[in-house]
């Protein structure tokens, strides 16, 4: 990609006046639902699960917005999940519950799955009834995903399963899990031989165990497989194709407004405890925002278009959890410089969690290294 | 399309060489009178006034084409001058190369503009005064900056309608510096994969792909915060303040990494990598920098602290439709 081409992806987008309509009722139900939750809460955001939550979205229209209607989705674009994802994250909705279904599934099972997958799965996710997570990562596969070793054969009857995922989103809470598993070869084969798979978390011979953080949350887990059987169609897509399919989702992952929001609880937290030196760091914070949302918004005009851009959202997911940690440790040391005044409480407890959790924003959905790997590769320097 | 055409004109008009002989030269370059006779300066005018009635978002680009050449003349603020006066009922004398001068660490390009706004008279900031440029200071980049007697006799004034020219002319930095950016990191992905070292070019360690690919991000970051400067149907304090405190943010980290990859060669005179280098490390003093522009937005927010930072932003910092 020449640099003109990769500055031309990023050339200004509005939201459409259409999507922009969506605001004023989601920020209604908004003030309505999480009047009683304290900042230090609202921080979690799509880390926090509240299926109550999920599914009093799901009643209003808004989980699965992009779906199509005919399976049970709102049939609206990209510009108008953006509006919602950024008010949800704006004010720290709790909606890690229906997170993945309706940010990845959800589009994968459109895109990739059977008719028959598609209508017993979509309608669910738009309802907020199937919850789900996707196994990646595995003890022995980290960043590089493509040596996963967990192994679906055939049987008589469909598929047996053997192997471990780690670092599954909620696992532990999830219903469905889309996992990605070598159906040929050997981890040698690298990307040829893999597929995606879709697992009933409650089938025989599934152990799931949560990692708790350092913040003494449970957001991931270790996933277990003992010859576990699943029927003939658990298979997403084409077999062998799972690479390919994996890397469709990616930019759906990156480019988000979750990408640059992580810790916009906190910072409009401080903004009305800071002394009015503190003008100018807050003035960097929101320049660099305002900039990234742009990006953020050219990209959605890129998804809306209906391209995939992977560089593109590698790049704004770089810039934007560089941002994200930027701002909890800039408020450290902003509130810890004058002993005699010691920071609000509940000020002090939102920054510790963000203190604690902001290293992960450069891991989670891709390292900070892999990255700018895939953007160097993306500048034609690989 | 208008930026192409624009951009083939100053490449064939502002190569290197001419850019250091307009710094061995000050005075109005050559080159300017075919940057008169090309249209382009009267770009924003109305039609009715003979001009292109480009739109600010329009006029992004040719911006940004004056930074990617190091063009050694103020095209973009000529052109906005010309429409700022047309919108006062003005008109400049039709050969000035017009300055915006609001109080500013060093002037850009003041060496190679006959004339100049400047707020007042007497600092005042009702008014503008249209003044012919006579130079009073250094520039210590040597490149066709530094400071002007603002007591000349003035040809006329303005009223400024409460517009801020340090506004304007921050926007117009902003931009010429993100095309400045724009123009380094191709020079440096080119010298990387070309330059060779331990049997392989550059652009093969990872350690160097990295630092390239946070050149790009903050090219394109630095892209689009000095397009939100130059949006909407006129200049605004806070989008402005977005364009010049990002852009300027920006360059600290890619002319550090533009060094880094070209080893010492980039720090010589005769590499024109220093061209860019010098005019970047310039405006970021220029027209406030990073921190200026920081406290403006910090205040407004501070001022205004209801609703979500995404409210702000939404209301405030994005880049506004034309009306």
């Amino acid at each position: 990609m020449a640099l003109a081409d990769l500055l031309e992806s990023f050339a200004p987008a509005t939201i459409p006046a259409k999507a922009e309509a969506l605001r004023p009722a989601i920020k209604a139900f908004l003030a309505q639902h999480l009047a009683s939750r304290p900042p230090h809460q609202r921080a979690r955001t799509w880390t926090a699960w509240d299926a109550d939550f999920s599914r009093a979205l799901a009643a209003k229209g808004w989980v699965g917005l992009t779906l199509p209607q005919r399976y049970g989705g709102g049939g609206q674009d990209a510009f108008a999940r953006f509006v919602l994802i950024e008010e949800l994250l704006a004010a720290g909705a709790p909606i890690a519950a229906h997170w993945i279904g309706d940010r990845q599934s959800g589009p994968l099972l459109l895109k990739f799955g059977s008719e028959a997958q598609r209508k017993r799965f979509i309608p669910a996710i738009c309802r907020s009834e199937a919850f789900f997570c996707i196994g990646m990562s595995e003890p022995g596969a980290g960043s590089d995903l493509a040596s996963v070793r967990t192994r679906a054969e055939r049987t008589a009857t469909g598929w047996r399963l053997n192997g471990s995922k780690i670092w599954t989103t909620y696992a532990h809470k999830a219903d469905w899990m889309i996992a990605l598993v070598r159906t040929s070869g050997s981890s040698d084969d690298r990307q040829r031989g893999l597929s995606q798979i879709l697992v009933d978390l409650k089938s025989p011979g599934i152990t799931i165990r949560p990692i708790t953080l350092l913040t003494g949350d449970s957001d991931f887990s270790e996933v277990h497989f003992d010859a576990v059987d699943l029927p003939e169609d658990a298979l997403v897509g084409t077999e062998g194709e799972g690479w390919a399919q994996v890397n469709a989702e990616l930019a759906f992952e990156r480019s988000g407004p979750e990408r640059i929001y992580s810790s916009l609880i906190l910072l409009d937290l401080w903004t009305h405890h800071l002394a009015a030196t503190d003008a100018p760091a807050l003035g960097r914070f929101l320049a660099r925002l305002a900039t990234l949302r742009a990006m953020s918004v050219s990209i959605t005009a890129r998804l809306a278009e209906g391209q995939s851009p992977i560089v593109e959202a590698a790049l704004l997911k770089d810039l934007g959890t560089e941002l994200e940690q930027a701002i909890p440790r800039e408020i450290a040391d902003a509130v810890s410089a004058n002993p005699n005044t010691p920071p609000d409480p509940e000020l002090l407890q939102t920054l510790a969690f963000l203190m604690q959790l902001s290293p992960v924003f450069s891991l989670r959905g891709g390292t900070r290294e892999i990255l700018r790997g895939m953007i160097a590769r993306g500048m034609g320097l690989r | 399309m208008f930026d192409e055409a624009f951009r083939r004109l100053l490449v064939r008009i502002a190569p290197p060489a001419a850019v250091r002989a307009a710094e061995a030269a000050p005075g109005v370059p050559p080159l300017w009178a075919e940057i008169r006779e090309s249209g382009f300066l009267d770009a924003l005018l109305p039609e009715s006034a003979g001009g292109a009635s480009l739109t600010l978002a329009e006029f992004h680009p040719l911006a940004l084409a004056c930074g990617e050449a190091t063009l050694p003349a103020p095209f973009a603020e000529t052109a906005v001058a010309r429409l700022l006066l047309h919108m006062r009922g003005a008109a400049a004398p039709a050969d000035a190369a017009i300055l915006l001068a609001p109080p500013s660490a060093i002037l850009p390009l003041a060496a190679h503009a006959t004339h100049a706004l400047i707020p007042g008279p007497a600092n005042g900031t009702r008014h503008w005064s249209l003044i012919p440029v006579s130079l009073t200071g250094q520039d210590p980049f040597h490149c066709g900056g530094g400071s002007i007697d603002l007591s000349a006799p003035a040809l006329f004034q303005v009223p400024a309608d409460g517009e801020d020219l340090l506004v304007i002319a921050a926007a117009l930095a902003a931009a010429r510096m993100a095309g400045s950016m724009a123009r380094l990191l191709a020079m440096t992905m080119e010298h990387a994969n070309s330059r060779q070292q331990f049997g392989r070019p550059l652009a093969k360690f990872q350690a160097i792909q990295h630092q390239l690919a946070q050149m790009a991000e903050q090219l394109v970051s630095a892209t689009t915060a000095s397009g939100i400067g130059l949006s909407g149907s006129g200049f605004h304090p806070l989008r402005s303040a977005v364009a010049k405190c990002r852009t300027s943010e920006a360059a600290h980290d890619v002319t550090a990494i533009a060094h880094a990859v070209h080893g010492a060669m980039g720090a010589t005179a005769d590499y024109d990598l220093q061209l860019h280098i010098r005019r970047l490390k310039q405006l970021q003093l220029a027209f406030g920098g990073t921190d200026h522009w920081a406290r403006q937005i910090g205040n407004a927010r501070i001022a205004a602290p209801e609703g979500t930072s995404a409210d702000f932003i939404r209301t405030h910092l994005h880049a506004g439709t034309p009306a």
